[in-house]
Order: structure tokens, then sequence, then C-alpha cells
């Protein structure tokens, strides 16, 4: 019994890390899938290239969106930023929270500041994106 | 001032726009001066997305100079019923347009000038191009005191603001465009810019109402033709460009193919009205009848400009209930607008009991409703 229970722990355990993991976009968005729901929003590099987030224009529940398909838009300092689905699927929450605190975006970006969740209808485009390795390697680059 | 358009001019631009960057080096690492003909808001706002959308700018910059007749423009993200006075407007012929960037609301007419810098995401830089914008004023006139501040609007000797920022940015392209205050209408633009509707709740972004002024006032001299040249050739330095402005006709289908329908999409009500953040309006009216006074509350939400919820409040004895709710009933779903709320309520009348003081009554109600929109 007790040993079933060591296996099981490991193994939610494992299975947690790896689905939870972060992939990037290179347009700066960010998705993780849980329970083959993908939790979108924007990169810390994103965030502070904006500045103070004034409004969130987000997309209604039941939107069908494509890969890279523009979805909403972020406006800070005057200037609203176009957002870019990262996945095919469709949309099945909105964060509500931005509606009176747009700032949670910069707050909190990869937790209190997400923007949408989504379906995730071909794992597959999961596979094109980056890791967080990879995106940090990316910023590098268009740093530099 | 500049040349009127000439084939030549249209013959350059077309082939500015259809080469691919990499094949034409001496337009490719040069910057593009554009001016349109035309003086409509929606059609200009149309050339901004057709640029936006189409054309290659990894390698090359685009300045596009524009005025419009008499307009207000609102953010993307804005509110008109906070924003300005939609009642006045519709009196007095002004448009109401919804630009893609963000920011807050300007009025736009003959004397102000709207500049949009277009770059690559990578090359936007909206200080830059400010900094040009006032080295290309004291070119003209060294004497001005014009600086820019922290929030990107031009300032007039240290209070007057004369310039606003607003930006969009998008997949691999971004622009920047503000507006160069020379003549306008002063009344015109502080009157319209006044909201009078009450009692408006609202997370639209709402603008920063500002001290303004024309720059003709300060200096006679300076006209929109001399400042949109100055910027031009500033703007020419910069890049090193020798290539003139390029005047184009936003309604030409050869030229920007597809972008009539971008402007028939800016012009539509969904666009300019519906894009509305999700709002409500609760405030109280008085009607006058039988010199009687009465008070009436209302509380009406409105999300795309649609009216998801309406409550009148009104005494029983007044209007028989089932009047107010047949007008209540109707008003959801309908666009919060006056043509469509007039059309429902005469449409409405129809149905109701043909008794004077009741269809007084009614209509007078009708009537304070609209006023609200």
């Amino acid at each position: 019994f007790a040993h079933s229970q060591v296996k099981c722990h490991f193994f939610l355990k494992y299975q947690v890390c790896f689905i939870l993991a972060r992939k990037f976009t290179d347009k700066h968005e960010w998705i993780s899938v849980e329970n083959g729901i993908g939790t979108v929003g924007i990169s810390n590099f994103a965030q502070e290239a904006l500045g103070d987030v004034v409004y969130c224009g987000l997309p209604e529940i039941g939107t069908k969106l494509t890969k890279q398909e523009e979805f909403g838009a972020l406006e800070s300092v005057k200037a609203a930023s176009e957002l870019y689905s990262p996945l095919t699927g469709e949309v099945t929450d909105i964060n509500t929270a931005l509606a009176d605190n747009p700032g949670l975006v910069n707050k909190s970006c990869y937790e209190d500041g997400w923007l949408i969740k989504m379906t995730v209808d071909n794992p597959s485009e999961l596979d094109e994106l980056m890791s967080e390795d990879a995106y940090e390697k990316f910023i590098k680059s268009i740093e530099d | 001032m500049v040349i009127p358009s000439s084939l030549k001019n249209c013959f350059q631009l077309f082939y500015a726009l259809k080469i691919p960057a990499a094949g034409f080096k001496c337009i490719a690492s040069s910057g593009l001066i554009l001016q349109s003909v035309s003086n409509d808001v929606y059609q200009n706002l149309a050339v901004e997305d057709w640029i936006h959308d189409n054309m290659n700018l990894e390698n090359r910059q685009v300045l596009f100079l524009w005025r419009n007749s008499p307009t207000v423009v609102i953010g993307r993200h804005q509110n008109p019923w906070q924003e300005c006075n939609l009642k006045m407007m519709r009196k007095n012929n002004i448009k109401l347009a919804r630009r893609r960037s963000g920011g807050g609301t300007v009025y736009h007419d003959l004397g102000n000038i709207n500049l949009t810098f277009f770059t690559s995401k990578k090359k936007y830089e909206r200080m830059e191009n400010l900094k040009l914008v006032v080295r290309a004023l004291k070119a003209l006139q060294p004497q001005l005191a014009v600086c820019a501040t922290e929030r990107y609007d031009l300032l007039l000797n240290g209070k007057f603001k004369i310039s606003g920022t607003a930006a969009k940015l998008g997949r691999t392209a971004a622009y920047h465009h503000c507006t160069v205050l020379c003549s306008a209408d002063r009344f015109l633009l502080s009157s319209v810019l006044k909201s009078p509707y009450k009692g408006i709740k609202s997370n639209a972004t709402p603008s920063m109402p500002a001290l303004v002024k024309n720059l003709s006032e300060e200096d006679p001299t300076l006209t929109c033709e001399k400042i949109m040249d100055a910027v031009a050739a500033e703007y020419a330095i910069c890049h090193q460009t020798d290539h003139p402005i390029v005047l184009i006709n936003p309604s030409d289908e050869t030229v920007f193919p597809g972008i009539n329908n971008k402007t028939k999409e800016l012009q539509t009500w969904d666009w300019i009205y519906g894009k509305t953040p999700k709002f409500s309006i609760s405030t109280c009216f008085n009607i006058v009848y039988n010199q009687s006074l009465l008070e009436v509350k209302v509380d009406i939400h409105v999300k795309h400009g649609r009216i998801e919820l309406c409550n009148i409040d009104l005494p029983e004895q007044w209007l028989p209930p089932t009047m107010c709710n047949e007008l209540e009933k109707n008003l959801i779903g309908s666009k919060f607008c006056p043509s469509e709320t007039t059309a429902l309520a005469s449409t409405l009348l129809r149905t109701c009991p043909q008794n004077y003081e009741l269809l007084t009554k009614w209509s007078l109600l009708c009537e304070n409703v609209l006023t609200l929109m």
C-alpha cells in the first residue's frame, strides 16, 4: 500500500510539473495547459515593455481562435498592443478581474494577470512554441 | 505648398508600394512621405490600416500627413457618450470616428494636422518622432517654446497642449500618430469634447482634458500647409530621402487594393459605437406634465452598444405598468441610439391605447429616454 502511494505521488508530481510548464510565442504570449485547457497571458518582458496597462480588450467566451489570430488588445500609455492567440481553440473563460484592475497584468503577469483560458484543439501546436529557456534566449537575441 | 497630384507621383507610389523592399534599393532604404488628398476621416484611417496591414516596414519608414473635415475621433477603448456631446455633433454635422490606436479623444478639423509615423515594431520610438516635429516647428519659427512631455504631448509655453499622441503595435509593424493644432475652431473643440451625459459607469479609458492653443494664435504667419511641409522636410533630412511628398487618393483601389472595405468597416455602427466597453447609466430626469413635476429614475446597461438591461422607475398611477414594461422590454437588445429608439417608440405608439393623456405621457417619457443617447 505504502509503495503504491509513493509511486502515485511521484507520478502526479511529475505530471503536474510537466503539464504546467509555460510555453511562449515570439509575440510574447505564454500558455500553460492543464486538463486540456490552456491559460494565456503575456510575458514579463512584454509587460515591462508595455508599461502600465490601463485597459484589457478581451474576446467573448465562445470565440473560436486560430493560432496567431488577433484576439484583443492591451492599452498602455496611449498605445494599443494587439494580442495574438498562441494556439487554435475556443475561448472558455476570460479574466474578469482585469475589468476593474487591468494593472494585474503588470503586477502578476504569470498568475493573477492571466488573460483568457482556451481549449487546445491541436495539441501538436504546443510543440511549435518555445520553452521558458528558449524564450529567454530569444529575448536576449532581440535585445542585442 | 504641395504641388497638386501628378501622374508621376501616383506612378512612383505604385512602385514604392508594390515592389518588395529588397528589390528596390533606393526606395527601400529611404523614408516615404505620403499626403492624403481626402479630408474624410474614415478614408484616412483606412490608409493607416492598409499601410499597417500590407506594407513591409522592415526596411522602410513612412510618414503620412492628413487632415479631416470636422470630426471627433475617440480612442480604441473609449466610450463616446462619456467623451463628447453626441447631440451637438449630430446637430452640427460633426462626424464621430473610432481609431484602432489607444489614447484619448480629439477634435479634428482642417486646422488640426495629423502625422502618422509608420515603422517596424522594433524601430517604433514615439519620443524621436515628437522631437522631429519640434525641430520642424522651430525651423519655421525659432522663438516657439514647444516641448514634449512624459505623456507624449507637445506643450506650448509650458502649459498649452498643441499635440496629442496615440499608437498601435501590431505583429511586426507599428504606428504612432499625433495631432498638431494650428488653426482649429477652438470654440467647437471645447464644446463638443464636453459630455452632457450624467451617471455613466464604465471601465473605458478616459481622456485627460487639457488647455489647448492654436499655433496660429501664437504666430499668425503659421499655417497648416507650412507646418506640414516643414515636418516633411525634417523627416526627409532624418531619413535621407530626396523624394517629394507623394499625394495619395485613399479611395484608389489600384494603389491600395481592398482599401474601400477597410473604409466601410470604420464607418459601421458596430465599430464606432458597438466597440464601446460595457457600461451602465444610472440617472434620473424630470418630466413636467399638467403643471406637476415627476422624477423618473432609469438604469440602463449597455454591452456592445446594445441595451442589455433597462429599468424605468415610474409611479404606477402615472402610466400603466404594462406600457412602461412594454417600452423596457422592447429596448432590450436594441441599439443604444436615438434613431433606433425613435423608430421603436413610434412602432409601439401604434399599439398603445388611443387615449390622449396616455399618449402624451408616453411621448414625454420616450423623449426623455432619447436625451440619454
